[in-house]
């Protein structure tokens, strides 16, 4: 009753009297109406971190709601009266990353995912950093997971066949004094784990990082920063899982569950209903949204958009490390700057900034704006027009500001997964590790569960051209002349690598699905050239007509009619000019 | 008649009007030449610009991209000039004696070692981020060069009701070609104040057709998650901001941007080639060769062209001088690089060639264009301080590149700049 009288009194004083104040099975529940949403939000802010275990913020604002959760229009019994030990709600890298974590053990695991790809939201886009543990408050949730899921990635890339790749970040010096901090930051780093931290001086720091801003005071150096490409990574985990037996269903919403007596005993969706008898919650921006369904709302989701520039390759070499300014408090904007990414962009951002509409991604013009000044100008070379494109992610964020990892207090086969803001990808391998022991603790409390002696950790990447020397990749060119069409210029993707894409065992057959997973329009011109050549040889590999190509869910079809007959060009050859293969060019000295 | 041991001096790459017209003037010179091409086809864009008004320079006649293209295929067979296609560029390199060409095709990869190289890959189009269109991306926004190729080589119709951004001529011919595959065009929004395609595609494909079009407009916002469900279009100032109160949603399922083309130049860039930024092509002299010896440039890679006819000539231009260069060497110019610089001055947006090296033996055709419209301009071609000659135009437009040939008699010894200007 204290607790309540505190957070009633801070309303008061923020004047924020009128909102109401409830316990509610050892959370705090708000609610009433206020004009804006930054009164929703301050009020939820003000009722964390009082002691309860979160807070439930019903409060209505007038200026608008939070939009709608999209679910998948269609209906099918695919799923109807099937059971599964596991089900996994949310195909971010969360979900998969736990899915393919329970496949080691003989269980049937069911990933669902209501959009029709994996890392169709935060976890397609974020900067795909991987942080030192430095940022969270010590002892923090996130503080936990950060620390051991960056220490575990090295392995789990390896295993799934993702590149990898820890140029280290500089937390750069806003002031001359703060060099005097270091005996401060090395106790934090002791505390939460990070290794390595070094002291960079203004000189040294000009010889690592030449083109860094002259602002800076010197920086610390971070050697265990590192970058991985994050809906790769994903989608790596989703094949895993499914290599090992896992069922993945795209295009699943969990629109509720049925429940006897304080346990889930079904997941209703909108094809079908079955039974589960372990249900976790990673579906992100809607975590709380699930967890209402299951009876178990005890924390509130609100969206940070984030929006990230990606600048032109020719901007790679201009860039050394990871940038950022020294985060001085568990800010929320933790990961602003300038940041690398294995295929060779820079990318700026993300900035931060609460929206209302839980899956708008729209940009404005604002936040470019304040990306281009505040952020890219940790770096001295990099302009404007060196953006190819510019994009925006929302982190679910809870008031608590805190990863939410744990079997649910009232319902007795629920985990949740929850609050999964920055660095919930740095987290993943750790994250993923605790559920999985924590499901299989609930599962053998009344049955055996023993390891699938058929699991296999590996995933056997995909053939990637770039990543070949001029030898191999003539050698896959002979075995497969697909390698050698070029299809996407830019990237220089080839048929051969998108044919491939398109044969994993999630079957994704769309424009964006590409994108993800082999580049192909991701590159300077946008797609400009590919699109076309993409949507024939999507409408080709899955034998369907052009029409039904879409870029990405549903309603995203891209040829509305076509004008003419068939144009078979097949024939068309120049006479006198060599045209047979071996001919060709015989004039070239080969590889 | 197959050439199956040809030899290669001389490599172009890409088969454009640009391209073919270089290899065709290389061959007539003798060079051992082939052309490089990723595409399945030879031609270019030309491929898919089924209009007419190509042409009327070169050949005295009003014909058709493929038609136009087909001219120089024909003269490219006649001269047995091998052209790879389905070739890709993977990387340039320069080499004491030429350069190292990495290629690959169905067959593997392989290397082609020239001296000379001439470089004629076109351009490409800005997309909606790079002219900072906020908002949502949904299907439904696309270039006018792809919607162009979509239409015309695939038969596709990607589009129900849209809008265009910008009045560039690609968007203009694709306002016509639109309605007459049954698409409706609500409108062209233009965001300067006169229109930056050439007049004569303003009147015969949007006032023919009865297409509005908008001029101090632009798009600011797209709208839709999975396919465009509309633009907010808004009348803009001066300084081509927004006005706000003027925002209008117009619903479309397209949006059709022809907002510009970069010249696509990043294989040489690599290369540490020298760039003009004001046509964001590389820096070259009367030969179209850059700053690196052996390697020219030629066509929508140089600058953007509005007349295929002058991407021809500036092809023939460096199919000559690179014949001669994989012949004999440099012999034109010495490599210290005694030169006169050409530069825009007042009202102009950019002069090419750039450099006119010394000794100046033969007359020059010089590009240029304005950097507004201007009636009844002056131009003035100053050499020092000495102005060598001055032209008189009705009326000068940034769409439309204009052409001067300047005779080397008229240059005094020991001049160092030449300069393009308007007189006030
Ligand atoms: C701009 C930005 C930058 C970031 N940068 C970094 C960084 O550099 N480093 C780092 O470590 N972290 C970063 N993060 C955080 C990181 O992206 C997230 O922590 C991570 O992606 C969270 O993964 P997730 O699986 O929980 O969420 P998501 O990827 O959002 O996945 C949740 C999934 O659940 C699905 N779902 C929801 N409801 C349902 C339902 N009812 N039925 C079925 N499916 C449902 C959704 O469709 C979604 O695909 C960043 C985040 C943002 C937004
Ligand atoms: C979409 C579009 C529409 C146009 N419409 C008109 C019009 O209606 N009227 C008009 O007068 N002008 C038009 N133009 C301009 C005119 O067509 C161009 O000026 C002309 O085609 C340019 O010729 P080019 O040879 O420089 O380039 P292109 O015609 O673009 O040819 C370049 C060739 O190089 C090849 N290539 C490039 N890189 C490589 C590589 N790495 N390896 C192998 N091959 C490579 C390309 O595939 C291409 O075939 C248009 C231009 C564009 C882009």
């Amino acid at each position: 009753m204290k607790r309540l009288a505190g957070v009633n009194k801070a309303l008061h004083r923020n004047r924020l009297g009128e909102i109401g104040v409830e316990e509610r099975k050892n959370a705090v529940r708000l609610t009433g109406k206020v004009d804006s949403r930054e009164q929703y939000l301050k009020a939820g802010y003000i009722a964390a971190g009082r002691g309860y275990r979160g807070v439930i913020n019903d409060i209505e604002v007038n200026a608008g709601g939070e939009g709608e959760m999209n679910l998948p229009s269609f209906q099918d019994n695919a799923l109807e009266g099937k059971h599964f030990n596991v089900a996994v709600v949310g195909g971010g890298v969360i979900g998969a990353a736990i899915a393919r974590e329970l496949t080691r053990w003989n269980l049937d695991i069911v990933l669902l995912e209501k959009e029709e790809d994996l890392a169709r939201h935060a976890s397609s886009r974020n900067n795909g950093v991987i942080h030192p543990a430095f940022a969270p408050s010590p002892g923090t949730n996130k503080a936990y997971y950060n620390c051991f899921g960056n220490r575990l990635f090295n392995r789990e890339a390896a295993e799934l066949g993702i590149k990898i790749e820890w140029p280290g970040s500089m937390g750069l010096f806003t002031r001359r004094w703060m060099r005097l901090l270091m005996p401060f930051i090395r106790h934090r780093a002791r505390q939460n784990g990070v290794r390595g931290v070094e002291y960079i001086s203004p000189e040294k720091l000009k010889n690592l990082e030449p083109h860094v801003n002259r602002r800076f005071w010197g920086a610390v150096f971070f050697p265990e920063t590192g970058n991985v490409s994050p809906y790769k990574l994903t989608i790596a985990y989703g094949e895993n899982a499914a290599a090992n037996g896992a069922r993945v269903f795209l295009q699943t919403g969990v629109e509720g569950f049925t429940r006897e007596q304080g346990r889930i005993t079904g997941v209703q969706t909108n094809r079908g209903t079955f039974g589960a008898d372990v249900v976790i919650n990673a579906a992100g921006l809607w975590a709380d949204r699930v967890a209402e369904m299951a009876g178990d709302r005890y924390y509130t989701i609100h969206a940070r958009r984030g929006t990230i520039a990606v600048l032109d390759k020719k901007a790679g070499p201009l860039v050394n490390y990871n940038l950022g300014v020294l985060p001085l408090a568990d800010t929320n904007t933790k990961g602003g700057g300038v940041t690398l990414s294995v295929d060779g962009n820079v990318l700026a951002g993300p900035t931060a900034e609460e929206v209302p509409r839980r899956e708008d991604y729209s940009t404005s013009r604002l936040d470019i704006d304040f990306l281009f000044q505040q952020q890219m100008t940790l770096n001295e070379l990099l302009r404007p027009d060196h953006a190819i494109t510019y994009f925006a992610g929302n982190r679910a964020c809870t008031f608590e500001e805190d990863f939410i990892v744990e079997p649910s207090p009232h319902v007795e086969n629920l985990i949740h997964v929850a609050g999964m803001q920055s660095p919930g990808l740095t987290a993943v391998p750790a994250v993923s590790r605790e559920v999985s022991r924590k499901a299989v603790d609930i599962l053998s409390s009344y049955r055996n569960v023993d390891p699938d002696p058929g699991f296999s950790p590996y995933r056997k990447p995909p053939i990637e051209l770039s990543r070949l020397s001029l030898e191999e990749r003539s050698r896959v060119i002979k075995e497969n002349p697909s390698y050698g069409r070029i299809v996407c210029r830019c990237e220089v993707v080839s048929e051969g690598e998108i044919i491939h894409s398109l044969q994993s065992p999630l079957g994704v057959f769309t424009l964006d699905g590409i994108k993800r997973r082999v580049r192909a329009g991701m590159g300077r011109c946008q797609g400009g050239f590919c699109t076309p050549r993409l949507v024939d040889i999507l409408a080709r590999e899955a034998g369907a007509d052009v029409r039904q190509v879409r870029k990405s869910g549903p309603g995203s079809e891209l040829v509305l009619k076509k004008t003419k007959g068939e144009v078979d060009y097949t024939g068309f050859k120049l006479k006198g000019v060599p045209g047979k293969k071996e001919e060709e060019n015989s004039a070239a000295d080969r590889f | 008649m197959q050439r199956t041991d040809f030899k290669v001096d001389t490599v172009v790459i890409g088969s454009g009007p640009a391209g073919m017209a270089a290899a065709v003037a290389a061959a007539e010179e003798g060079a051992g030449v082939c052309v490089i091409e990723r595409e399945e086809r030879p031609g270019g864009i030309l491929k898919q610009c089924i209009h007419d008004g190509f042409g009327l320079l070169q050949f005295q006649e009003k014909l058709t991209g493929p038609e136009y293209s087909y001219r120089y295929l024909q003269m490219v067979e006649n001269l047995q000039i091998p052209v790879l296609t389905k070739t890709f560029l993977l990387e340039i390199q320069h080499k004491e004696n030429g350069f190292r060409l990495i290629l690959q095709n169905e067959s593997g990869v392989f290397s082609l070692n020239p001296r000379a190289v001439i470089y004629a890959a076109g351009c490409r189009e800005k997309t909606s981020r790079q002219v900072f269109l906020q908002g949502t991306r949904p299907a439904g926004v696309i270039t006018a060069g792809t919607l162009q190729y979509m239409i015309n080589i695939q038969g596709y119709l990607p589009a129900g009701k849209c809008v265009i951004l910008g009045s560039g001529d690609i968007g203009l011919i694709m306002a016509r070609r639109l309605t007459l595959e049954g698409a409706e065009v609500e409108g062209v929004y233009e965001i300067k104040s006169e229109p930056s395609g050439l007049t004569r595609n303003v009147a015969q494909c949007l006032e023919d057709y009865r297409i509005p079009l908008h001029l101090s407009h632009t798009v600011t916002e797209i709208h839709g998650t999975e396919r465009l469900t509309g633009v907010t279009v808004a009348r803009v100032d001066e300084n081509f901001k927004p006005l706000s109160g003027t925002e209008k949603f117009v619903p479309v399922d397209t949006l059709v941007l022809s907002v510009g083309l970069i010249p696509e130049n990043d294989i040489i860039e690599s290369l540490g080639v020298e760039l003009d930024s004001r046509t964001s092509g590389p820096v070259v002299d009367q030969y179209n060769m850059t700053s690196l010896e052996g390697l020219f440039v030629c066509g929508n890679a140089l600058h953007v062209n509005d007349l295929v006819d002058y991407v021809s000539e500036s092809g023939e231009t460096a199919g000559r001088a690179a014949a001669e260069y994989a012949a004999r060497g440099l012999n034109h110019g010495d490599s210290n690089g005694k030169r006169v610089n050409l530069t825009p001055g007042n009202g102009i947006m950019y002069v090419v060639p750039q450099q006119w090296k010394i000794p100046m033996e033969e007359e020059t055709v010089f590009y240029f264009r304005s950097r507004e419209t201007v009636f009844r301009a002056e131009l003035e071609v100053a050499a020092g301080n000495q102005v060598i000659c001055r032209e008189k135009y009705p009326v000068l437009r940034p769409p439309e590149m204009e052409r001067l040939v300047i005779e080397p008699y008229l240059i005094p010894p020991g001049t160092k700049e030449i300069q393009f200007r308007l007189r006030c």
